[in-house]
């Protein structure tokens, strides 16, 4: 094992970095007079890695030692790379250290299982232990729960942090049985029902919640991943899926070959928005999709929903309520909210959209806006189709286009 | 009429009483006299407490908290023209409260976006400052920013970081948030000895290089996006791009 701080953080967050199931936001302020930490309810980006994502947490494995051998997982019993681990006292300190100086908003602590499931959830609960009671900190703290751990290790965690997860990894259950033998998709769930029923016996709001799934490396289609996404919201189990485009890292006989393949991060991008409009635009999977169906790699979800529903269209921007404006092709919450507020002073034509700011490129073919429409073109979604390759909005830029994964605006 | 004040807030308003005690019309506001005056006429406003009490309490009494607060916060976006914008608010406000809701009104809309630009701005730099620690424990953070956002850097660190003292300086406005046992105020600094540093903090930052580095995936290398994330400006003290 190695010994030094720097190797052991160079290993440690290295291992926990195709994590992505990590932000911030979505607590409430916390702070208490003379201590330390604090959440804040939208979540802070520190900084930006030269990947482009964020930086909120200090994002790191407790250990890359593991006793598993799952098939996509660059940490896997099977594979020959250096292996280290933090104390609990260690990884402590380090995040007090970084936070003070602002380079963090708080900790996202996973780990390897090492022995066993038991011991592994021990050392994570004693770093957490260390941080709340010791060193009063109340800086924001995500814990990965370890399925299999004991019920009391799971609730004591489960209290001392902001935020709790548990990877289901695969979106279904075949592939599961496939590349990791040894989780089922009911044994991963397991310790997200229990902390939510924990915190729900203490109070009205059970504790935030999420996950990850690794998209690309096995072949269910999106129209399963955003039913699955959908169910696991309806239940008000999680707050967020995460999507994790797969990143060939091992050789093995069902997944991609390394050598050969790229993570699909248009895929990935095309599944954030979907989700967008499952949590935020009041949309049901089956609207995006059916049965099978992937998502359309030209159109964004939204602007592909438009096209095969034009029967809905033009939208009157003047008298839709927010639930339909926001169905509208390039026109976000924000962009609603603004209509919203400013039609009570006088009634909308185009000019006043574009002086608000709202860009009609996509719009344009799909609303009227008192005597304004987009007179040249009927609709009919060949034409709209046409108009919309042809003004380039189906151009994706590939330095820009994960933005709208944070906005959300589409 | 063009008007000339001496950029304090006391002086604006000082300024809004005059516009309505004397019923001038104001073609522009300005900080600083022209260079060069052609046939405008042309009028200095003198700052007087008493004036601007009055003008203070009227808004009081006529605007709402929130209306309040983005009066304040575009006095504090002090490097784009606001003055124009903002006499025309509160016009608007004393006439009819209602009606500043009303962002087909251009000046009301521009006020709106600007106050948004400003707390985007603060949100950004809640995550981009940076802290160094000095030899006695205290925390010391340098920022350069286009708006004067002290008083909400000062407000949320406080809230963080419990009872250790810090400082954060403004170099371009040289302003400094000072919070210790005894006080908890922005101060103007008219010099500043260069700061000693704690025996740490060398090996924390490198610490922070390393992990910056190593959470970073290869095969999504997309330093554009990392740039229209964190534009150059925002970098000058944060150790990770040095
Ligand atoms: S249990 Fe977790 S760390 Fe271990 S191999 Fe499986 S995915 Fe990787």
């Amino acid at each position: 094992m190695k010994t030094t701080m720097q190797d052991k953080l160079s290993i440690l967050a290295g291992s926990a970095k195709y994590d992505v199931s990590c932000s911030s936001s979505g607590s409430e302020n916390n702070y208490k007079t003379g201590e330390l930490g604090c959440a804040h309810n939208s979540g802070i980006c520190h900084s930006f890695t030269s990947d482009g994502r964020c930086v909120s947490l200090l994002k790191v494995l407790l250990t890359n030692v593991c006793i598993y051998d799952c098939a996509y997982c660059i940490n896997r019993v099977s594979n020959d790379i250096p292996r280290a681990a933090f104390s609990p006292r260690e990884l402590a300190d380090l995040t007090i250290n970084f936070y003070k100086r602002n380079y963090i908003e708080g900790l996202f602590l996973s780990s390897g299982i090492i022995k066993n499931e038991d011991h592994t959830m021990s050392l994570l609960l004693q770093t957490l232990r260390i941080l709340r009671h010791e060193y009063r900190f109340n800086g924001y703290i995500h814990v990965k729960l370890i399925p299999g751990a004991s019920k009391e290790l799971i609730e004591e965690a489960t209290l001392l942090a902001h935020r709790v997860s548990s990877n289901i990894e695969l979106p279904s259950s075949k592939s599961l049985a496939l590349l990791a033998p040894d989780k089922t998709k009911e044994k991963l769930l397991s310790p997200l029902k229990h902390a939510r029923d924990i915190t729900m016996q203490r109070s009205a709001k059970p504790i935030s919640m999420s996950t990850q799934m690794i998209i690309g490396a096995t072949g269910e289609s999106d129209f399963e991943i955003l039913k699955l996404s959908s169910s696991l919201y309806q239940k008000a189990l999680l707050k967020r899926v995460y999507y994790s485009a797969y990143i060939a890292v091992n050789n093995h006989k069902h997944l991609p070959v390394p050598e050969l393949s790229k993570p699909p991060l248009l895929r990935e991008h095309r599944l954030y928005q979907a989700d967008w409009l499952l949590r935020f635009y009041g949309f049901s999977y089956d609207e995006i999709l059916s049965e099978n169906q992937n998502l359309d790699i030209q159109f964004d979800p939204k602007t592909f929903w438009a096209l095969s529903n034009l029967h809905h269209f033009p939208i009157d921007v003047n008298k839709a309520p927010q639930e339909i404006l926001v169905r509208i092709p390039g026109i976000g919450i924000r962009g609603a909210l603004k209509i919203l507020q400013a039609r009570r002073f006088k009634q909308l034509c185009f000019e006043d959209l574009v002086k608000l700011k709202i860009s009609l490129k996509k719009a344009r073919y799909f609303i009227i806006a008192g005597k304004d429409f987009h007179r040249s073109m009927s609709l009919y979604e060949e034409k709209i189709k046409l108009a919309l390759i042809h003004q380039g909005s189906n151009v994706i830029q590939p330095t820009l286009f994960d933005t709208s994964i944070y906005t959300g605006e589409l | 009429m063009i008007l000339l004040y001496d950029g304090s807030f006391e002086g604006f308003l000082s300024l809004v009483y005059e516009v309505y005690y004397e019923k001038l019309s104001v073609d522009a506001i300005v900080k600083e006299m022209p260079q060069t005056l052609l046939f405008e006429r042309f009028h200095e406003v003198f700052t007087d407490e008493a004036n601007a009490r009055k003008v203070l309490e009227a808004i009081t009494k006529h605007f709402t908290k929130e209306q309040q607060r983005t009066l304040c916060n575009i006095f504090l976006c002090d490097t784009r023209e606001h003055e124009m914008a903002l006499l025309e608010y509160i016009r608007i406000g004393f006439k009819n409260p209602k009606e500043l809701r009303n962002i087909t009104n251009a000046n009301l809309f521009y006020i709106q976006n600007l106050e948004k630009e400003l707390l985007s701005l603060v949100h950004k730099m809640y995550g981009f400052t940076r802290f160094e620690e000095l030899d006695d424990g205290t925390l010391y953070a340098k920022i350069e920013t286009k708006f004067n956002i002290m008083p909400f850097l000062g407000d949320h660190f406080a809230k963080r970081l419990g009872n250790i003292p810090f400082i954060i300086h403004d170099i371009k406005r040289s302003l400094a948030f000072i919070k210790n046992d005894e006080m908890r105020e922005i101060r103007s600094i008219a010099s500043f000895d260069a700061p000693i540093y704690s025996d740490e903090e060398e090996k924390f930052k490198a610490l922070w290089k390393t992990f910056f580095k190593s959470a970073a995936v290869e095969s999504r290398y997309n330093p554009k996006l990392q740039k229209s994330w964190v534009p150059l400006l925002y970098r000058t003290y944060m150790s990770e791009f040095e």
